[in-house]
């Protein structure tokens, strides 16, 4: 009987020690500086500086940790690249502006963000420094355009590229190169198995490896309804075939995203469905390498991002190839990130954000940044040189894909546009809808959207 | 009629332990047979090579390697699986004890004492259960910012006690009422204080009642999401909100890894419901059906 | 001797102060965390908050009028209405012939028991994100065995139809159990004197399950339901692990909240909506403290 008092007085005891020492330990994780607790102590007498970087958790962010150091060793800095998974990334960062001060000194963010950032005074205004900071010459025009201007073709900058993406194809190489599906091939079409040059014979491709008794599927798209994936997954069928988000200068939707030729890209996009594996209508960027690598399918639409993880998995298995082209119409959606500065840090980590961005784009630094795992580069030259062409096997489609990419909307208002465009493509793809009257629907609650956007 | 039954009772026990069978199998295979077109059933611990992955064969290498992979990071995150179980630990752990202790010193006064509007108050507090956390999440983070609480342990721990006291002071409460009061009584007429009544004669009897009431809201908050998600915890996730990390992950998602963490996240529940297995009732019930 | 020695009744209350002592920590925790943010909830359903920060106005009913008008409103409370309606029906009935069929004596019952009851206490979401492995509709076990025996294979997780079909059959799964173990209890307090009668008075099987065990099983099983039915309302982490939260088949209440403040980031709105579930709640909290109360009185008049 004695001990049980006891025994409950430790209980207390031991809660409230434990609350006292979390409550210490709250004290560290709250810092005055504008930065996530450093693990590793400065071991310079100096206290070190902190430049926090967030970013999405996949191996690009490892690339930049790595790239980072070496910025941290000559500059006596240390930089820290915080990943965030990609499901609540963009969820996290615009809470996190919400405070007075953000964890965060950078952020890549998605080129939809833009916008957003801009018009909130939630980026700081590159516009000024960026061409003292690089020669715009030697970025890639269209990631200049996508990764870092709003409004887009204003010249007003509010990010530098970081990570400069696209999306292509993954094809099984061993398939295509088997002399039995080769000669099958062949007796069928009356031409060799090639790499599809437009979607046309994407599309008759996909059909010959479709057999679904033996588990075997033609193509995998992105169709993931979560956020982007399946408007970033239609969004090159839709301008190869003569379709758009908005006409060009009126920037309308309506005549433009509901003609014709978007119906029949809609249309095609859906035909191709057919020769996905069973789940083939909902698959998010992820999920939808699974069917690739569990050896069902034969080509993969996905961003080049996730191409060199696969080529290591897969390695002599694999080949890669850009987006085919529909007449003489050929476009890739875009993807990647840019560097963005937060406002809300203060002046001095500003600077010192800036100092890193303009190292980043120097020509030799990118030269090394294209050989960390997941690294693409926005700069021209490299894009061009025969030596990145052939230093991996998806280099050369992805230096093609640049060429010819495509972006979506980056106003502030984009995720309501993208969750619109991602029901009624949805719908459209179950069968719920026609393509018509999807895209109808869309380009009109696209309207709706864009004039209501308060900024 | 009997044959009926067992029919009933042997598929019901089928339905319900199939899928962690399933998830047990799993955290021992290789990524490749995890998403395999063609199911593997069969462990079998011969050389790798002859059963190559893709083959129609149900049989797989069985491979211990997902539960060593979880101390490493998963490609692109941060910590390793125990970090953020040990996250789980240390806020399940405070906020329970946080909810019984207050649980318990609460339903003691509402038992004994003539409380005014005790009724309402109760009331209260069990409406506090039907809640949906999001519901409140944006005025709890708005308070969090004002108090630099967001983002830390302590601010989830908090929340949860909180969410957690109405079941708290519910299960507490049946069970102090059942403490016949004879010995409080012949406490207080010898001359003893209310709170050495308390804590020598209350606690020791209510301490079955106070284990089992931990139990659940130990469970509650171990397996708590929503609130977890939304507060931005990057300091202080939780594994449930890991998991759910790992579904758009660059490298597909390592279900070997995510289903080995998970044999070692449920393992605590499982252990727990054996325990508590005759308090079920009451304990999912709120204290209101007692057995 | 002294008079309190034999009194029966306590002592008349003792003063309310200690009482008010021992009360006080608990509920100035809830009324901190609880009350307070529902009151700050209404405040911000009249402002135009967004989630990153910037200026804050008052916009008047403004959310309101969105929010009632919107196709999104009615579908989410639609979907959660029907969510709960069916998964709380299908888990009373499958629960309460399981517990049928547990009654009587079964060699490792105790064990049975215990193993039909895990899966209600596991963690939701955890589980769901494995159950995604299983229904997948490419490599998925469930499919594959479907195929085995020749039986057409629907594509649980993109099939339109299925998608809540699909979160009903994870959430029927993890919570059958609760409804089982309710049933139990309700099939158990029946005393054995009452079928002993019914015995004697020869009435049938199907006579004596609808005039005695069911009757009397009614206020548990209506306890049940409330209970079920509130945790229903508030369906949340399924839905995420499963669909994502802006699937117009799937969108809860919750997850339609979700939606407006993360990744719309309209704050007002979403306070709004929060605003009507609240209202919700409280309906439905009241109805269950006064089913309690009489469970309670016909529970003392029983004993009486």
């Amino acid at each position: 009987m004695p001990t049980k008092p006891i025994v409950t007085f430790a209980i207390v005891a031991g809660a409230a020690c434990s609350l006292l020492f979390v409550l210490g330990c709250r004290q560290k994780e709250q810092p005055s500086e504008p930065a996530s607790g450093s693990s590793t102590a400065a071991t310079a007498p100096a206290p070190k500086k902190l430049l926090t970087i967030w970013w999405a958790q996949w191996a690009p962010a490892d690339g930049l940790q790595e790239l980072a150091n070496d910025f941290g060793r000559t500059e006596n800095v240390e930089v820290k690249v915080h990943q965030i998974p990609w499901a609540s990334f963009q969820d996290q960062v615009f809470q996190e502006f919400g405070k007075n001060q953000t964890a965060f000194d950078i952020v890549v963010g998605d080129s939809q963000w833009l916008g957003r950032g801009a018009t909130k005074g939630l980026y700081v205004d590159l516009t000024s420094w960026l061409p003292s900071a690089v020669d715009l010459k030697t970025l890639h025009p269209v990631a200049l355009k996508y990764l870092a201007e709003y409004p887009t073709g204003s010249e007003h900058y509010y990010g530098a590229p970081a990570e400069t993406d696209a999306m292509g194809w993954a094809y099984r190489k061993d398939w295509f190169e088997d002399p039995a599906e080769k000669a099958a091939f062949k007796k069928a079409f009356n031409r060799e198995l090639s790499v599809p040059q437009t979607w046309d014979e994407l599309k008759v491709v996909a059909e010959f490896f479709t057999r679904p008794d033996k588990k075997r599927y033609g193509d995998v798209l992105i169709t993931g309804r979560g956020y982007d994936d399946i408007v970033m997954g239609f969004e090159q069928v839709l301008y190869a075939f003569g379709g758009a988000w908005s006409a060009p200068k009126t920037l309308k939707v309506q005549g433009t995203l509901d003609s014709p030729d978007a119906v029949r890209a809609l249309d095609f996009f859906k035909s191709l469905l057919k020769y996905s594996p069973p789940g083939g209508s909902k698959l998010g960027y992820g999920e939808a390498l699974e069917p690739f690598v569990n050896d069902s399918t034969a080509m993969l639409m996905n961003y080049f991002a996730f191409f060199p993880d696969l080529a290591k998995k897969m390695s002599g298995k694999v080949g890669f190839f850009a987006m085919p082209k529909e007449g003489d119409r050929r476009f890739a959606s875009l993807g990647g990130q840019g560097f963005s500065i937060s406002n809300k840090t203060s002046s001095p980590q500003q600077d010192l954000a800036k100092k890193f961005i303009a190292w980043f784009l120097q020509s030799d630094t990118q030269k090394q940044w294209v050989r960390k795992p997941g690294g693409f580069t926005a700069n021209a030259e490299i894009l061009k040189s025969d030596a990145f062409r052939k230093a991996t096997p998806y280099n050369a489609a992805f230096a093609e894909s640049m060429d010819i990419a495509q972006d979506f909307w980056n106003v502030p208002a984009y995720n309501e546009l993208i969750a619109a465009s991602a029901q009624q493509l949805g719908e459209a793809l179950d069968g719920k809808k026609s393509s018509k009257d999807a895209l109808t629907q869309m380009a009109s609650e696209h309207e709706k959207i864009l004039q209501q956007a308060t900024p | 009629m009997r044959a009926v039954r067992t029919v009933l009772v042997v598929w019901f026990l089928l339905v319900a332990t199939l899928p962690l069978a399933w998830l047990a199998l799993t955290s021992v295979k290789t990524y490749q047979d995890t998403i395999s077109a063609h199911a593997k059933f069969v462990p079998w611990s011969g050389p790798l090579e002859s059963n190559p992955s893709g083959a129609d064969s149900v049989r797989f290498a069985a491979t211990l390697d997902a539960y060593r992979n979880l101390s490493k990071p998963v490609a692109g995150t941060p910590n390793d699986f125990y970090h953020y179980l040990g996250n789980s630990i240390v806020i399940g752990v405070l906020s329970t004890l946080a909810a019984v202790c207050l649980g318990t010193i609460c339903a003691y006064g509402f038992s004994r004492f003539r409380i005014p509007g005790s009724k309402d108050w109760l009331f209260f507090i069990l409406s506090t259960r039907f809640l949906p956390p999001l519901a409140v999440v944006v005025p709890v983070l708005v308070m969090y910012r004002w108090f630099a609480l967001e983002n830390t342990h302590l601010g989830l721990v908090l929340l949860y006690t909180s969410f957690n006291l109405s079941l708290a002071v519910w299960l507490m409460k049946g069970f102090v009422d059942e403490i016949p009061r004879a010995f409080e009584e012949a406490a207080l007429v010898d001359g003893y204080s209310v709170l050495h009544t308390f804590f020598r004669i209350i606690v020791p009897q209510a301490s079955t009642g106070m284990a089992v009431t931990g139990v659940f809201c130990l469970i509650s908050s171990w397996n708590e999401f929503g609130f977890a998600m939304t507060l931005n915890n990057y300091e202080a996730q939780t594994v449930p909100v890991y998991f759910a990390g790992l579904q758009g992950n660059i490298e597909g998602v390592p279900w070997p890894r995510i289903a080995a963490g998970m044999m070692i996240f449920v393992g605590p529940i499982v252990l727990f419901t054996v325990l508590v297995r005759r308090h079920l009732l009451r304990g999912v019930t709120f204290g209101t059906i007692k057995q | 001797m002294k008079r309190n020695e034999f009194r029966v009744r306590p002592r008349a209350a003792p003063s309310s102060l200690i009482g008010a002592g021992f009360v006080a920590p608990a509920l100035l925790l809830l009324v901190a965390m609880n009350l307070f943010p529902l009151i700050f909830n209404i405040y911000l359903s009249f402002t135009n908050a967004d989630l990153s920060g910037g200026p804050v106005k008052m916009v008047g009913g403004h959310n309101y009028t969105v929010l009632f008008n919107e196709a999104r409103y009615a579908n989410a409370l639609t979907v959660t209405g029907l969510f709960v309606l069916v998964s709380v029906s299908v888990e009373l009935v499958l629960g309460f012939v399981l517990a049928m069929a547990m009654r009587d004596r079964v060699p490792g019952k105790a064990v049975i028991l215990t193993v039909l009851l895990i899966p209600m206490m596991l963690c939701p979401v955890v589980l769901s994100l494995f159950w995604n492995l299983i229904l997948n509709g490419n490599y998925g076990i469930l499919n594959q065995l479907l195929a085995l025996v020749h039986l057409p294979q629907p594509q649980w997780l993109t099939d339109d139809d299925l998608k809540l079909v699909s979160i009903l059959f994870v959430d029927i799964w993890m919570w059958t159990p609760f409804m089982m173990l309710i049933s139990l209890a309700g099939l158990n307090s029946i005393p054995s004197y009452i079928y002993e009668a019914a015995e004697i008075d020869r009435a049938g099987r199907w006579m004596v399950f609808r005039s005695i065990t069911l009757p009397m099983c009614a206020p548990l099983l209506g306890l049940a339901v409330l209970l079920r039915a509130t945790d229903a309302l508030k369906q949340f982490d399924l839905v995420m692990a499963i669909t994502g939260p802006n699937d117009a088949s799937t969108q809860t209440l919750s997850a339609r909240i979700y939606q407006v403040v993360f990744r719309d980031y309209k704050v007002g709105l979403g306070s709004a909506y929060g605003v009507v579930i609240l209202v919700a709640v409280i309906a439905v909290a009241t109805i269950f403290v006064r089913y309690i109360e009489m469970l309670g009185r016909r529970q003392g008049k029983a004993e009486a």
